[in-house]
């Protein structure tokens, strides 16, 4: 895939900003919400097993406490969900808008998130680099991620020029390592971090 | 509203229900916050959680960026801090952004 701009998203005077992909791109981002719509209809059920490839898009709130986690689950996951599944349609339906409102590019900013966890998930996506041959059965999903890294690098950078003026930092109050570990111990996952070599 | 972990230490009679009271001093806990929580992914992008964390909580560039520096390396990083509830919505908030975000009560 080409793409025919350095910059593909532009912010114009009047409000608003200017999308500027290829046609090819614009066909993905129409067609790839639908196979994670297809997908979120499966855990509709706050007590339906999320498939792998879903589970970085629904983590538990409370990790150690199942009671309160199931509360909380029960609670807010049809919220989260029509949340996902709303900003994927509005990627689906205007991919091929030439322009797009604030609201419309914040929407497309979650839609290509959930499917950059979708597709990193599938593809087993670490922290090390990833060289991808031609030939790799998984070649067309690395693609796709890699257009949506793209893609979502160049909305934040628009993005980001709108937002409020931010708190001073000196009123802003947190607790800088509560748990007293150097590396705090754990991924996102639960598995250890890797041991850091400061000599190295 | 979930602060108090009620257990069966004791009963008192309250119309119309009975309320167990509990053993207090172990249980009861409204001064401690909750602490909100980001842990480290390989997915996310840097900037992309440098963002979520401008504009959910209004934080600097410099403040965020730092936050986020504090998720890559020591994986994980209290972003926020507030009652349960304060905590239990910055946390759904984060999770309609796709961080993988928890929360804590602070030891």
């Amino acid at each position: 895939m080409s793409l025919a701009e350095d910059r593909p998203i532009t912010a114009v005077a009047s409000g608003g900003y200017d999308i500027h992909l290829p046609e090819n791109a614009r066909e993905l981002l129409a067609a790839l919400p639908q196979r994670m719509l297809d997908e979120l209809d499966k855990v509709v059920n706050p007590e339906a097993i999320v498939p792998e490839t879903l589970r970085r898009l629904f983590p538990p709130a409370y990790p150690t406490d199942a009671s309160a986690d199931d509360a909380y689950t029960r609670l807010m996951r049809r919220d989260l969900l029509d949340h996902h599944r709303e900003s994927l349609l509005v990627l689906r339906n205007s991919a091929t808008a030439q322009h797009l409102d604030m609201s419309e590019l914040e929407r497309w900013l979650g839609a290509i998130s959930s499917l950059r966890l979708m597709f990193g998930s599938l593809l087993g996506i670490t922290e090390d680099e990833h060289d991808v041959a031609p030939d790799d059965p998984l070649y067309s999903e690395w693609i796709c991620y890699h257009f949506l890294s793209y893609l979502q690098e160049a909305i934040i950078s628009v993005l980001a020029e709108e937002l409020p003026d931010p708190i001073p930092d000196n009123q802003v109050e947190l607790p800088g390592d509560p748990w007293g570990e150097p590396l705090g111990g754990l991924r996102w996952d639960g598995t250890p971090m890797p041991e850091v070599d400061h000599d190295g | 509203m979930r602060d108090v972990h009620i257990s069966r230490a004791s009963t008192i009679e309250a119309s119309p229900e009975v309320i167990d009271v509990a053993r207090a001093e172990e249980h009861v806990s409204f001064d401690r916050p909750w602490l909100v929580i980001v842990w480290n992914d390989p997915i996310n992008l840097m900037s992309y959680v440098t963002f979520v964390l401008q504009k959910l909580f209004g934080y600097s560039k410099e403040k965020a960026t730092k936050l986020m520096l504090d998720v890559h390396h020591k994986g994980r990083a209290v972003v926020a801090t507030g009652s349960r509830e304060r905590a239990e919505l910055d946390v759904a908030r984060l999770h309609r952004h796709g961080l993988w975000a928890t929360m804590e009560q602070s030891g």
